[in-house]
């Protein structure tokens, strides 16, 4: 479990960032890929950057984990502190 | 075994374009040239508002100039009628000192204040390497020939334009767009520390084609007879450059007396050129932009090709353009100008 | 247009993790040795991974003579050493280059970046009012790798160029010095690749995942990426007829090259175009893909490199291709020298008759459907090699060596 406490709008800033949106495009259940056109470096830069923000590691293999917002809260969820 | 050919065409220059202290464009550049008044600083320069937001997230500075510098020659061509085919048949040859020196750095800077020393930025790792500026470029307008960087410091415009050549004459590309890109930025103000010149920034570009895969109507504005660097290892630049220059004119076939404009960037030798080719021509091109890199030369030659534009008289006279570093490496092109004919 | 003249490689400098020199690198070949280690040159605390594959036994006083050692960069060093080795192995004495029209092109990825990790860990801990050195700032500009061995080996009339294209610059090079040779431009090129380790790069690939915690297992089902190393491969160049006529030892002949850009994707390489690549290059060196006895692949060992590469491979050469290496489960990534050792590594291949292994290797990824040579080098007749060099960017280049035998005519 995590040891940190998520703040899930912090979450959306990143990730519309990383994805170059507006917050509010931003769905919890749209695909990164398939609707945003994200790509495998922008996946990593989320990772990275939620990584830094919640001082947590989120190993790589979740990279494929994390196809949308809501995905990414999960993952993010059980991630461990650094 | 049936190996390539090898031509020997001299390259032709067919257009150009550049992002400068004068703004964005060819027209700005030559208004530029015309008042004649120094800049640094390309004006107003933000990335996202001139490139658009789509893909551009990333882009540093660099990066930023050298697309920018490269859509206005496609735009400007099409504008003319003269467009410029992109895909394989197109090289990209930019010349650079270190690529972003500020990209760089805050790479390295992000590992060391980071919590970990892994936290990087890595979304902006293409910039951090040398050939992020080209790649960028390649991606935005289908360049799909050979796309290379060139890092030569001050004589890096010559070396690429030299580097161009070879790849039409062995016909790896049919044109090749070729250029330098050199951003202002805190760190390269700090890594120059208490420089001479100021420095200036820019990207420049010339189309480089050659006689046999001329478009019909393409303008030839000037023609590459010549280019040869000298190295000084005897403590003696002034010699290496005056070594250069007389080589690259014999080369070309060039008497000093046929020379229009020169100019040399780098370290400062105009008087050491004008001992060579007469003061003349060099004092009928201004410096402008104070140490712009590898783009210098780029610009002195875009800075004559805006002259001679306005003055029948060069039609028919050479170019000599020439750079010394501060390391004693001499570099010299010596060109025709044609005056838009073919 | 003049009659292209036929280039051979006839001296080889190098600096590896496997070894220095040509004698003791051709030795860590046919060995299968594996050069990783833990890195020193830097500090790799709070690294989650911390190998790497670094030049051990290097002493650049050795090589430069004349160039105060100290000023340069370790790049630098590095590349100046090598090209001294490389001109040496090739007979070449000093008088005999000063009279020489010369193209040095060295291509480099991270030129002497180390030296400004230095400069910002310095900046870091003294405050940004804290002004550069300015003798290491001296050091930075990457053209500094060429021009320092024009200076070392007294070449006033050489040109020397840089060029930057990351992780394919070491073929970039290559080619350039194939052009300028080929032409009769230069009378010989001294040509390759050279980067040092650094942190900001290795900070790079670790944060982009693609670091193994190990070894680096090319085209192996558990490969978990790559190992970012240094190093440095230098080759003279001059035409057939200058080497015949000097006596020279020929390695193998340099029969082309193809250059192209994906204009795909800033770090993700794209299948057709890697394919084309091969495509120009063979095409160039006027060779049918069937005339291909072994391809010294770019072989990263990460996920997609392998996967796609082998895809390319297969796009190319058919559903039987060529033994496919990869020298990086020895050498490791070294940069803007990788594909250079590759070509290095393809001529002695070709002159000693020997495929070198894939190390470190397990069980084949059932993605990567090639014959990758595991872990144990195996003599070979071979003829024809094709040395792949990706880079990010979508900067690709392919070089193709082929065998040197004076009886045979083509």
């Amino acid at each position: 479990m995590s040891a940190v406490a998520i703040d899930e709008a912090k979450v959306r800033e990143i990730v519309a960032d990383c994805l170059d949106l507006e917050v509010e495009e931003l769905t919890l259940t749209d695909h990164f890929i398939d609707h945003y056109g994200a790509d495998s470096l922008n996946a990593i830069e989320v990772l990275a950057r939620l990584e830094k923000e919640f001082h947590v590691t989120i190993p790589q293999e979740e990279l494929a984990n994390m196809v949308n917002l809501s995905a990414v809260l999960e993952v993010l969820s059980r991630a461990n502190a650094r | 075994m049936s190996p390539s050919t090898i031509h020997r065409d001299a390259p032709l220059i067919t257009a150009w374009s550049a992002v400068s202290p004068f703004g964005l464009g060819r027209e700005a550049f030559a208004a530029g040239v015309g008042r004649g008044e120094p800049a640094h600083e390309v004006p107003d320069f933000d990335t996202r508002k001139v490139l658009g937001k789509a893909g551009t997230r990333t882009f540093d500075r660099a990066t930023g100039l050298a697309v920018t510098a490269v859509r206005e020659l496609l735009d400007e061509a099409e504008a003319a009628q003269s467009p410029i085919a992109t895909g394989g048949g197109t090289a990209l040859v930019l010349g650079t000192t270190l690529g972003s020196a500020h990209s760089s750095a805050g790479f390295s800077r992000a590992s060391f204040e980071g919590d970990k020393p892994y936290d990087v930025p890595a979304q902006l790792m293409p910039n951090v390497l040398m050939n992020g500026p080209a790649a960028a470029t390649a991606i935005r307008f289908d360049l799909k020939g050979p796309n290379t960087t060139l890092a030569g410091g001050a004589a890096g415009g010559l070396l690429a334009l030299g580097y161009a050549r070879r790849l039409l004459a062995a016909d790896r590309a049919e044109r090749a767009v070729v250029g330098a890109v050199e951003e202002q930025s805190t760190t390269r103000e700090w890594l120059a520390g208490l420089a001479e010149q100021p420095l200036g920034e820019g990207s420049v570009v010339l189309l480089m084609e050659t006689a046999r895969t001329l478009p019909p109507g393409r303008r030839v504005l000037a023609e590459l007879l010549a280019l040869d660097v000298r190295l000084d290892i005897d403590d003696d630049p002034a010699r290496a450059l005056a070594d250069v220059v007389r080589e690259a004119l014999d080369q070309a076939g060039a008497t000093p007396d046929e020379v229009w404009a020169a100019a040399v960037t780098g370290q400062p030798a105009r008087d050491q050129l004008a001992a060579l080719v007469g003061a003349e021509a060099v004092d009928r091109v201004p410096a402008l932009f104070g140490d712009t890199g590898s783009a210098g030369t780029v610009f002195s030659l875009t800075t004559v090709l805006s002259l001679a534009e306005h003055d029948p008289t060069a039609t028919g006279r050479v170019a000599v353009i020439a750079s010394l570093d501060h390391q004693g490496l001499a570099a010299c092109a010596v060109l025709r100008l044609t005056g838009g004919d073919r | 247009m003049n009659e292209p003249q036929r280039v051979v490689v006839t001296g080889i400098g190098v600096l590896s993790s496997i070894g220095n020199g040509v004698e003791e690198f051709t030795s860590a070949l046919r060995e299968g040795r594996c050069g990783a280690g833990p890195i020193t040159s830097f500090d790799t605390t709070g690294f989650l991974r911390t190998f790497g594959h670094e030049v051990d036994g290097f002493r650049p006083e050795q090589w430069i003579h004349r160039l105060p050692v100290e000023q340069l960069g370790r790049a630098t060093q590095f590349a100046v050493a090598a090209a001294r080795m490389a001109v040496q192995d090739a007979g070449l004495d000093e008088q005999e280059l000063a009279g020489l029209r010369a193209q040095i092109t060295v291509g480099t990825t991270d030129g002497e970046a180390a030296e400004l990790d230095k400069m910002m860990a310095e900046s870091v801990a003294k405050g940004p009012e804290h002004p550069a050195d300015q003798l290491v700032a001296g050091r930075l500009p990457s053209h500094q790798l060429a021009l320092a061995i024009a200076r070392e080996l007294r070449l006033p009339r050489a040109v020397p160029a840089v060029l930057g294209t990351a992780c394919a610059a070491g073929n970039y090079a290559i080619g350039d010095g194939f052009d300028a040779v080929r032409s009769g431009e230069a009378d010989i090129a001294v040509v390759g690749g050279a980067d040092a380790i650094c942190r900001r790069t290795f900070a790079g690939f670790s944060r982009l995942g693609l670091v193994s915690s190990d070894f680096c297992r090319p085209f192996d089902a558990d490969r978990e990426g790559l190992l970012t190393a240094e190093g440095a491969g230098v080759l003279v160049l001059e035409t057939l007829e200058s080497a015949r006529h000097r006596g020279a030892r020929i390695y193998a002949e340099l029969l082309g090259y193809g250059l192209n850009c994906d204009a795909h994707h800033p770090t993700a390489p794209d299948q057709a175009s890697v394919a084309r690549c091969m495509e120009l290059a063979l095409a160039d060196a006027g060779v049918k893909a069937n005339e291909v006895d072994l391809v010294s692949a770019h072989g990263t060992g990460t996920p997609t490199n392998d996967i796609t590469e082998t895809r390319a491979i297969r796009e190319v050469f058919g559903d039987n291709p060529p033994r496919t290496v990869a020298l990086k489960a020895m050498l490791g990534h070294s940069m803007g020298a990788a594909s250079a050792l590759g070509a290095a590594a393809s001529a002695l291949a070709l002159a000693h008759g020997f495929v070198p292994p894939t190390v470190n290797h397990r069980t084949t990824d059932p993605q990567c459907q090639i014959d990758c040579v595991p872990n144990h080098s195996v003599p070979a007749d071979l003829r024809v090699v094709v040395n792949n060099g990706l880079a990010f960017g979508g900067n690709n280049a392919s070089v193709v060596l082929g065998r040197h035998d004076e009886e045979l005519v083509r």
